[in-house]
């Protein structure tokens, strides 16, 4: 209880600090008036300037995380998340693709179809003979698949003209720059029902979670509800990558942040706690992103993967001291 | 007799390199553009001035990656070891750019100076990372290690570059990562520090064999493994760095080579780093020219042609991985 307190405390107060923090400050009691009043510059940055940008880094953050703890708990390995198996990365390139060739269709279709295309070459590429996907292997070969779809976006991008090259690779860096309430409303929304989708579903990742002989033994058909479990793991990496790009180890730092914040055990309160710390993170690494250097608006990938990656090694580090890895 | 397949097919390379191209040239008017050059020929001017550059930059950079793909294979013992993809094209990125951030100044020689010790920091951090001091730098923690190493690295390099459009210039010259460049670049330095990495590469190989049996048995040989290990990281440096100060960062490279490589040398190191540095300057100019041919006359970088190839080849060997040996 004290944990969850502590969540919604850190996660109100990276809204209040995002919100007020930049070139212009503003304080609380001025934000407050603009809620209530619908006046005065409280209104102008709730409204137009920093409001949308939160409200998307929520959203987005809130999904990345959701879709890592999904992955995490099926494949019982703290690696395993849609950033470092691909599943991002075939996104972006899928997007890039998209917007490249002037198919007017929806960002989050084409995001959502790339991740959905290398989550199914990466469980097709890592099945063994015995029909089943070890989990190292299915991370090893997401790392390929993710250098593919990688290699593929930078080729997509030299065909571009300069400064929509530079555009894309903006966004493939991960950006929350200039977004709209659109964006924040389209994450948000998606969001919620795939939210929905998965708490129809955590029973049976409760029981995954337990072993398969056991799952099985309960009643659980395990391959269905693994293959949809992590249908709606892809559609959330996807929903978030479709707003803010293939944001860099979100998804991998969240549910194990989370859990350490609140202390949840059953799967349920993982999630949630995995969606309220991705959320926390997003927030954060965007004010950092816009206040680290006055006058300039850095990527929010590039403070993710500045955060991120000292957290892989630390993890490795550990793992090798554990010997789990 | 063994290198008599590798060498054929690197002259082949060699050749198409300097026949193919928006303008192709016939062979004959290639002997002659080399022979008897004609200043008013354009095909002349073509081979000799674009192309010949190219086709060294190619040789040098290729052979250089491929060597030290091989050499950090056997080190780590771990058939996915690479440079680029371990983090060391991310260290030179870093120092390049921090460099040009720092003094303001962007040339070919300042950029090659800058980018050996990023190398060396890398390929020391990215084995340290990985678990290499206690001997067990298994695929899939080395693999990320060097992608965390990377991610950061490449996260730095960003803010850099965004913040100062010196260190831009410079890092969009170098990250392009091509052969494009090869005339403005310090070809004739950066192929003397390859060629005597590459000298000591094969002094090493020997050595490195004996460490490849155990750190136990190496020492009972007379052999001390933290040498070696550093001697080793040390070839590398010099190979990477120098290839990247010529071509930029190209990844995958040094993945692919050695298991070819193996098919012909068999296991003994030595053999296995010369055919490495044939294979490596032979993919490499194939893949150029093939850059040159697709999209004509625009170019794909040899660092993308690389790097489309590669991750499949990376998917390939990490399938045929038995997990046991996965860690």
């Amino acid at each position: 209880m004290k944990g969850t307190l502590l969540v919604i405390a850190l996660l109100l107060l990276a809204i209040l600090l995002s919100l007020s923090v930049g070139q212009v400050m503003i304080g609380p009691a001025a934000l407050w008036d603009g809620l209530w009043h619908g006046s005065g510059p409280g209104a102008l940055f709730l409204r137009v300037l920093r409001g949308p940008g939160v409200g998307t880094a929520l959203g987005a953050g809130a999904v990345l995380g959701m879709s890592g703890a999904i992955f995490q708990i099926l494949l019982r390995n703290p690696l395993a998340s849609p950033d470092v198996m691909g599943f991002t990365s075939g996104a972006g390139l899928a997007a890039i693709w998209g917007v490249s060739a002037g198919i007017a269709l929806p960002i989050p279709l084409f995001s959502a179809i790339g991740g959905l295309v290398a989550a199914g070459a990466v469980i097709l590429l890592a099945t063994d003979r015995n029909g089943s996907q070890p989990p190292l292997t299915l991370i090893l070969v997401g790392l390929g698949v993710g250098f593919f779809a990688a290699a593929a976006s930078s080729f997509i991008m030299t065909r571009l003209p300069h400064q929509e090259a530079t555009e894309a690779q903006r966004w493939l860096t991960g950006s929350l720059a200039a977004r709209n309430w659109g964006h924040a409303l389209q994450v948000l929304g998606l969001g919620a029902a795939l939210t929905f989708a998965l708490a129809l579903q955590v029973r049976s990742l409760a029981l995954l979670e337990l072993g398969d002989d056991l799952a099985a033994g309960l009643g659980t058909r395990i391959s269905r509800s693994r293959g949809l479990l992590a249908l709606t793991g892809v559609l959330l990496a996807a929903t978030g990558v479709a707003v803010a790009g293939p944001l860099p180890f979100i998804a991998l730092m969240a549910a194990p942040l989370g859990a350490r914040l609140t202390g949840a055990r059953h799967p349920a309160g993982r999630l949630a706690s995995a969606a309220a710390a991705g959320a926390i993170i997003t927030v954060l690494a965007d004010l950092a992103a816009r206040a680290a250097i006055p006058g300039l608006q850095l990527p929010v990938g590039v403070m993710t993967g500045i955060l991120g990656a000292p957290y892989l090694i630390w993890l490795l580090v550990r793992e090798m001291e554990t010997g789990d890895l | 007799m063994r290198f008599a397949f590798p060498v054929l097919l690197l002259v082949f390379a060699a050749i198409a390199t300097l026949a193919a191209g928006v303008r192709s040239v016939p062979v004959p008017e290639i002997w002659h553009a080399l022979t008897a050059f004609d200043q008013t020929n354009p095909l002349h001017i073509v081979v000799r001035d674009i192309r010949l550059p190219r086709l060294i930059a190619g040789l040098a950079a290729g052979a250089s990656l491929g060597m030290a793909g091989s050499i950090m294979q056997s080190l780590t013992r771990n058939p996915l070891a690479d440079p680029g993809l371990m983090g060391v094209n991310a260290g030179a990125a870093f120092t390049i750019v921090l460099g040009a951030f720092l003094l303001g100044r962007a040339d070919g020689g300042f950029i090659a100076a800058l980018s050996f010790p990023g190398a060396a920091l890398a390929s020391l951090g990215v084995f340290a990372i990985g678990g290499g001091v206690r001997g067990e730098t298994g695929p899939v923690r080395l693999t990320l290690a060097g992608i965390a190493l990377n991610a950061l690295l490449m996260s730095l390099v960003s803010a850099i570059v965004l913040t100062r459009t010196e260190a831009l210039e410079v890092f969009r010259f170098w990250a392009a990562g091509s052969l494009a460049q090869a005339n403005v670049r310090p070809l004739l330095e950066m192929s003397t520090i390859a060629a005597l990495g590459a000298g000591s590469a094969l002094l090493l190989a020997p050595r490195l064999e004996a460490l490849a049996l155990g750190s136990g048995l190496a020492k009972g040989l007379g052999t001390r493994p933290g040498r070696i290990q550093l001697g080793a990281l040390a070839v590398v440096t010099m190979l990477t760095g120098a290839a990247v100060s010529i071509a930029g960062p190209i990844a995958f490279l040094g993945l692919m080579v050695p298991p070819l490589a193996r098919r012909i040398s068999g296991h003994t190191l030595r053999f296995e780093i010369m055919i490495s540095a044939l294979f490596g300057a032979t993919i490499l100019l194939l893949a150029d020219t093939a850059g040159r041919l697709l999209i004509a006359p625009a170019e794909i970088r040899v660092g993308i042609m690389t790097a489309l190839i590669g991750a499949p080849v990376f998917i390939w060997i990490a399938r045929r991985l038995r997990p046991g040996a996965l860690t």
